[in-house]
């Protein structure tokens, strides 16, 4: 089997599926790359077991058939070449390999393709198509608050639910929520599932940058997703396991509402939490009428930080206590100028949410939620 | 004229002196301070008493043997605590620097002060004024360094004091035993004692090598200290790195639920004092002793939090793993450590806000009413497990002199 291919064109493909690929392999199959040449067209192809991503790519070539290739081998000779035409030459047989460049040959061995796992179909399922930009939103503004605890594996993904209605995405680690809801992108029928992290994380990598808009095709059944753009193709077993009930925890009634200019809120969080405890990142907020007071301190280098800002608010005084990396991350992924911050009692969750003033018609709405710590005075 | 001086005082037979300053007619006698039941031991004995032999650490009931006209005192942590703090509270008005190694021991210091007053003459000083003030005996070493002055004072007591100037510590060294370095335990003493070294002098002319091939790192410290070598600095705040609580039964017991019972007290009141000082753990141990001595310990790390609820499982888990030898338990202990500032971040679905405000609402009788006042049904029956005031003070744990390695 021969093909000949573009070296950067090459390249850029795998670099860009070689995310799912583990450093440490407990089957060394999964250190490869699945060549699958068919005339004109070759199938790239790596996986981890939960997560398989394979790509297309143009080549030159008369003949069929497929080889496992060792993915580290590869990228990194593939990495030192200036854009040149690269001939593969592979043995099916006995599995060797070699490529030709203007500057020499290399030989290197694969593994039968028949070892590799084979990549699930889906059966049965629904699908659905939406805009790239809605779903590198929805990934952005959610993914950094999934959890990362092995235990409770459902909260190391993100909830999708798709309804008539619109789409809902959520993400929790138990000390911070994301909610993010699309009103304007629908889907025929009504579905939810838990989508790992890892391979979200993938596609948004995958994804081209904003701007440049095309339709992702979303299929799914029980065990998986598969998502195809392009000339990719993601397909991953979804999270199995019930996502807790995250309506119900989200308070209802906040009287307290604070608004408050967002550059001017995370800077401040910023440098106060640079004297907070290095390992827990408390930092205080006290609202008095119209002053949003923010404090830090860490007693054992005795570092104490202590600012003001104004700000907009209705309801009681309130003291409450908040993991700094928390606030900034999300205050981060907020956009408006002006953020709401709404809160009922120092023991219950804090909820930021955009202030987009008029022009709220934009089929979007973001809610997060954080969890204060339990101050006792 | 010194570099550096630092002066270690030490009060001599503290819990004795505190006993007779309530009773005078204890003077003159041989008094000991200590456990009086079966398990008991000396925690501090006079000076009359140390002449049967008796000393510190010793079974209760063997130095009742030696001495048996000893007038036996059960102690109260109380009252000495509050003598220590009285004598703590004049050096904190006198010295630049000081720190409270114990209840009893204290390092000041004093460096420079040569060339406006006099060291010595300044600790000789403010010996006279402790002594006037409270009425304890006391004794103070000055020398270079920590271990020196520790050395030297020992070397002057009881109620005495004693220079070791700089140039001449390793002459005064010289002569006395092994033993008298602080570090060599009884362990290491019979271990150089078996080689044929009894004096300091001895290990001086060692060569530093064979110390570490010997006794390791420890080896290297303690061939340091034989040399007067000791560059610890005097440090003010004694900041704590764990907590914890055992206890020690009167009689061996195979009751698991009373052993539950008693590790879940123990786990409430330390939870209970790491809210108080805004604490956080991430490490529980729990330890269990045989009655044949056989000590095993396990810990297992958390998530940082400072709730019994949480805690409390974790230890009884613990316990669960570890005891399994059918044998009757001599001790049982909890120990948090990887200790934090801050306080408990709350979990989106596992604390409720009842749950939440309980804690509060408890913690905050508990301070106002003593920490007896509320507590969880199966710690009812528990008693004897000890109390403490605010373990994040600043200053060192409350130990005993016979309980110091």
């Amino acid at each position: 089997m021969k093909f000949i291919v573009s070296s950067s064109e090459l390249s850029k493909q795998l670099q860009s599926i070689s995310g799912v690929l583990n450093t440490n392999n407990t089957l060394p199959i999964l250190d490869d790359f699945l060549f699958e040449v068919n005339k004109n067209s070759l199938v790239v192809s790596a996986s981890d077991l939960e997560t398989t991503v394979s790509c297309s790519v143009d080549i030159e070539s008369k003949d069929e058939g497929s080889i496992a290739v060792p993915a580290r081998l590869l990228l990194d000779t593939l990495k030192t070449f200036p854009e040149q035409p690269l001939t593969f030459l592979m043995d099916t047989e006995n599995l060797g390999i070699e490529i030709s460049s203007d500057y020499g040959k290399y030989k290197l061995t694969g593994h039968n393709s028949d070892e590799f796992p084979k990549i699930p179909v889906i059966e049965g399922g629904n699908s659905l198509e939406m805009d790239s930009a809605v779903l590198i939103r929805a990934l952005s503004k959610t993914l950094f608050a999934t959890g990362n605890d092995e235990l409770r594996p459902v909260m190391n993904g993100v909830l999708v639910e798709l309804s008539s209605d619109g789409m809902t995405f959520v993400a929790t680690d138990a000390h911070k929520l994301v909610k993010y809801q699309r009103t304007d992108a629908k889907a025929d029928s009504t579905a939810s599932f838990i989508i790992p992290k890892k391979p979200l994380n993938l596609l948004k990598n995958i994804m081209p940058e904003e701007g440049d808009d095309f339709k992702i095709k979303i299929e799914y059944n029980e065990s998986n997703t598969f998502f195809s753009f392009k000339n990719i193709n993601l397909i991953c077993r979804l999270i199995d396991g019930k996502y807790p009930n995250y309506d119900a925890v989200i308070p209802k009634e906040n009287p307290n509402k604070l608004h408050v200019d967002r550059a001017a809120f995370l800077n401040c969080i910023k440098r106060v939490s640079i004297f907070a405890n290095k390992t827990t990142h408390q930092v205080k907020l006290k609202v008095t009428g119209s002053e949003l007071h923010v404090s830090a301190e860490d007693l054992d280098f005795a570092n104490e930080a202590n600012e003001r800002i104004t700000c907009n608010y209705e309801g009681e005084d309130i003291e409450i206590g908040f993991n700094s990396r928390f606030l900034i991350e999300m205050l981060a992924n907020l956009d408006t100028e002006e953020v709401l911050l709404e809160m009922s009692a120092p023991n219950k969750a804090g909820i930021l949410s955009e202030v987009k003033g008029d022009s709220k018609e934009d089929g979007e709405d973001l809610l997060m939620l954080v969890m204060p710590v339990m101050l006792n005075n | 004229m010194y570099n550096r001086a630092i002066v270690h005082i030490d009060l001599d037979a503290f819990f004795v002196s505190c006993e007779r300053l309530i009773d005078s007619s204890l003077n003159g006698k041989p008094v000991l301070v200590g456990g009086t039941s079966g398990r008991g031991v000396v925690a501090a004995c006079s000076y009359e008493a140390r002449a049967y032999g008796i000393h510190s650490a010793m079974p209760m009931r063997m130095a009742q043997q030696l001495c048996p006209h000893a007038i036996v005192i059960k102690g109260n942590g109380g009252t000495y605590s509050k003598y220590s703090d009285a004598v703590t509270d004049i050096i904190k008005e006198h010295a630049p620097l000081y720190e409270k190694s114990s209840i009893d021991e204290f390092y000041i210091d004093v460096s420079g002060m040569d060339k406006f007053y006099g060291c010595y003459k300044w600790a000789k000083e403010l010996r006279n004024t402790i002594i006037k003030e409270t009425g304890l005996p006391i004794s103070f070493g000055l020398s270079t360094n920590k271990t020196v002055a520790k050395v030297s004072t020992n070397e002057a007591k009881p109620n005495n004091y004693m220079e070791v100037a700089q140039g001449v510590e390793k002459p005064f060294l010289a002569p006395l035993s092994i033993k008298k370095i602080p570090m060599v335990g009884d362990q290491t003493y019979k271990m150089l004692q078996g080689m044929g070294i009894e004096h300091i002098h001895t290990v001086q002319e060692m060569p530093i090598e064979l110390m570490e091939r010997l006794l390791g790192k420890n080896g290297i410290a303690i061939w340091k200290k034989a040399q007067g070598i000791d560059n610890t600095p005097v440090v003010a705040y004694n900041e704590r790195k764990s907590i914890s609580s055992s206890i020690t039964f009167e009689r061996d017991t195979i009751d698991i639920r009373k052993l539950k019972d008693i590790l879940s007290t123990m786990a409430e009141k330390l939870a209970f004092y790491l809210r108080n000082g805004k604490k956080l753990t991430s490490c529980v141990t729990v330890t269990v002793r045989y009655s044949d001595f056989d000590t095993r310990s396990r810990q297992v790390r958390v998530p940082y939090t400072s709730c019994d609820h949480t805690l409390i499982k974790k230890v009884i888990g613990l316990f669960d793993l570890l005891y399994n030898r059918r044998v009757l338990a001599r001790l049982v202990g909890v120990r948090y450590s990887h200790l934090v500032e801050g306080a408990y971040q709350i979990n989106l679905f596992e604390d409720t806000e009842e749950m939440i405000n309980l804690y509060q609402a408890m913690d905050k009788i508990r301070n106002r009413f003593g920490q007896n006042s509320v507590r969880r049904v199966v710690t009812m029956d528990t008693r004897g497990v000890g109390m403490m005031s605010n373990p994040f003070n600043g200053l060192p744990p409350v130990i005993p002199a016979h309980r110091r390695a």
